[in-house]
């Protein structure tokens, strides 16, 4: 009996004390680095960005930013936004259309070296129905669109679970862009979107622009990835197609290696097969981009993704 | 596909943490921590819970309570928890994810440890139990003297399989930032590098075999002899006065069959 007592009390003692040893293992962080900013940082993405080319080791090449330690988050999602905002990471990889970042004052890094491929919004036609008054009412809008607009669009929809049709009506009027006019009379094109909120407002909005105009409009939203849309769009069941410059022309062509905005675009053009076209590229972006709180940027006065490089 | 998986294991880069990289060691530590934590807050529940109703025989709604705690969906409660608790913690802390990870654990661990503690109890034999208070046992000595130690193998099953099920699910906290052998699974799979991924499954298969083993050691040299049989033969002629406890039972349970 007391052998037996013995031997469970030190089970006991074992569980007890691999408690609190994993309480002192879980602190430990490694940060004596190089000196520079970054080096002081954790840095949370998810877990791709740490070997994705354009993620870590393309930090390192273009701006020689290694940063101290990396916490893995999630895609863009409310665990990265979350750890940011509480300080569990200095700095974040997030997209930036990510509502999330104006409502938590968060500040973009400027990515002048064009570390992340541009992914500047852009409207994928059939060739056919681009004519000069569709055209001109799509290069409309893509005039107006910058990445500020689009995420204030995609908080509506994604915040305050709003209709992304009606959001699309929203900005069109508050444009000046939904005024009624024969600018497509007698075209009719279908317009499709992909399946995340942001894609499907971008469709609504050309749609609802065409229609205005006198198209005869058929919405395919909601359609899925881009193994999923591509052949239909090529093949010319659909004809418009909100896109995103740098992600479409690796998905032409792997081998790409424009990354700034006006050189992928001009790549786009050559990439494309014949019977498509793409019109102007929106100053909108919706790509990766490197997020820091307000007070960390004005502690460490920084701009671009080099400053994290300079001594901290 | 397996040589990779050799070759990635054996990578002693992969053992040893950087101040970029956690390695192998540090992960294992993890994971045995965030399973030491549950199941040490599990056993407080669960088995002094256990024994009381086993014991008493009353509140036997708690063990089916328990039982049917099992179907809840451990990701979708974990995330759930996340959304709720991370955001009251600031700073540099793990804890805002760290403690729906060991709700989630505990939520797992408390019904196997709970019900069969229960059921170890309550399957005593009654002549067994009958012959104790007939001795002029009080409750409590009963139970912590016959009860309990007639109910051990069953109370190590259940700990046993709850301990299979931690290991195996504290991979969880891999989804929620934190570091365990989850991490290996989690990050090669979306790094697209599967034999690190394939490793890290190989190394819970491990560890959860090697702790499976150790609970197997503890379970033969604290269950009563007189119960599990073992070296009963040999010990006949000459017992110590330790064993006194076993000839107890072993008489007791002779004479009820």
């Amino acid at each position: 009996m007391k052998t037996k007592l013995v031997a469970l009390a030190a089970v006991a003692t074992a569980l007890t004390m691999g408690v609190s040893g994993c309480g002192s293992s879980s602190s430990s962080s490694g940060s004596k680095g190089d000196g520079t900013i970054a080096s002081q940082m954790i840095f949370g993405g998810p877990p791709e960005f740490k070997t994705r080319p354009d993620g870590i080791p393309g930090l390192k090449k273009n701006y020689d930013v290694s940063f101290g330690k990396y916490t893995v988050t999630d895609v863009g999602g409310p665990v990265t936004v979350n750890a940011l905002k509480r300080g569990q990471v200095d700095a974040a990889d997030l997209f930036t259309t990510d509502p999330s970042i104006a409502a938590n004052d968060f500040v973009i890094l400027e990515d002048p070296k064009s570390n992340f491929a541009a992914q500047n919004v852009v409207p994928i036609i059939t060739k056919s129905k681009a004519t000069d008054g569709v055209k001109q009412v799509i290069n409309g809008i893509q005039g107006k669109l910058t990445t500020e607009v689009l995420g204030g669009l995609l908080g509506k929809v994604v915040n305050d679970k709003a209709d992304p049709a009606d959001v699309a009506k929203g900005f069109l009027s508050d444009n000046g862009l939904d005024t009624t006019g024969t600018a497509a009379k007698g075209q009719s094109l279908t317009v499709g979107s992909a399946n995340f909120p942001e894609n499907v407002i971008l469709g609504e909005i050309y749609a609802q622009a065409l229609e205005a105009q006198g198209a005869t409009i058929s919405k395919k939203m909601n359609i899925g990835a881009r193994p999923k849309y591509w052949e239909s769009l090529k093949q010319g069941s659909i004809d418009l197609f909100p896109e995103y410059t740098g992600s479409i022309l690796v998905y032409i062509d792997k081998n790409s290696t424009a990354t700034s905005p006006d050189d992928v675009y001009a790549a786009l053009g050559k990439a494309l097969p014949s019977n498509l076209v793409a019109l102007d590229q929106a100053d909108a972006q919706d790509s990766d981009a490197i997020v820091v709180t307000k007070e960390t940027a004005d502690k460490f006065k920084l701009k671009t993704i080099a400053d994290l490089a300079k001594k901290g | 596909m397996i040589g990779d998986v050799f070759n990635w294991l054996t990578d002693p880069s992969h053992w040893t943490s950087t101040a970029f990289d956690t390695g192998i060691w540090d992960q294992l530590l993890a994971h045995i921590g965030f399973t030491l934590i549950a199941l040490a807050i599990s056993l407080v529940i669960a088995l002094p819970l256990g024994l009381w109703i086993g014991h008493t025989g009353k509140a036997t709604w708690i063990i089916s309570v328990a039982n049917a705690a099992r179907a809840l969906p451990t990701v979708g409660v974990l995330v759930l928890l996340v959304v709720i608790i991370a955001p009251h913690f600031y700073g540099r802390t793990n804890n805002g994810y760290l403690i729906p990870t060991e709700i989630v654990l505990v939520l797992l661990a408390v019904p196997p440890i709970l019900s069969n503690t229960y059921a170890g109890v309550q399957n005593v034999e009654p002549s067994v139990r009958d012959a104790a208070f007939g001795m002029g046992m009080t409750g409590p000595q009963v139970l912590f003297r016959v009860e309990l130690p007639n109910s051990l193998p069953l109370i190590f099953s259940g700990f046993r399989s709850a301990t299979l099920q931690v290991i195996a699910t504290a991979t969880i906290a891999a989804y929620v930032t934190l570091g365990g052998l989850g991490r290996f699974i989690y990050d090669g799979l979306a790094q697209q590098d599967y034999p690190q991924m394939i490793s890290g499954g190989l190394l819970v298969a491990a560890l959860a075999l090697i702790a499976d083993l150790l609970l197997a050691l503890v379970q033969r040299y604290t269950v009563s002899r007189g119960i599990t049989g073992r070296t009963r033969r040999q010990d006949r002629g000459s017992r110590g006065p330790d064993s006194r406890t076993a000839v107890l039972t072993e008489e007791l349970v002779s004479e009820a069959t």
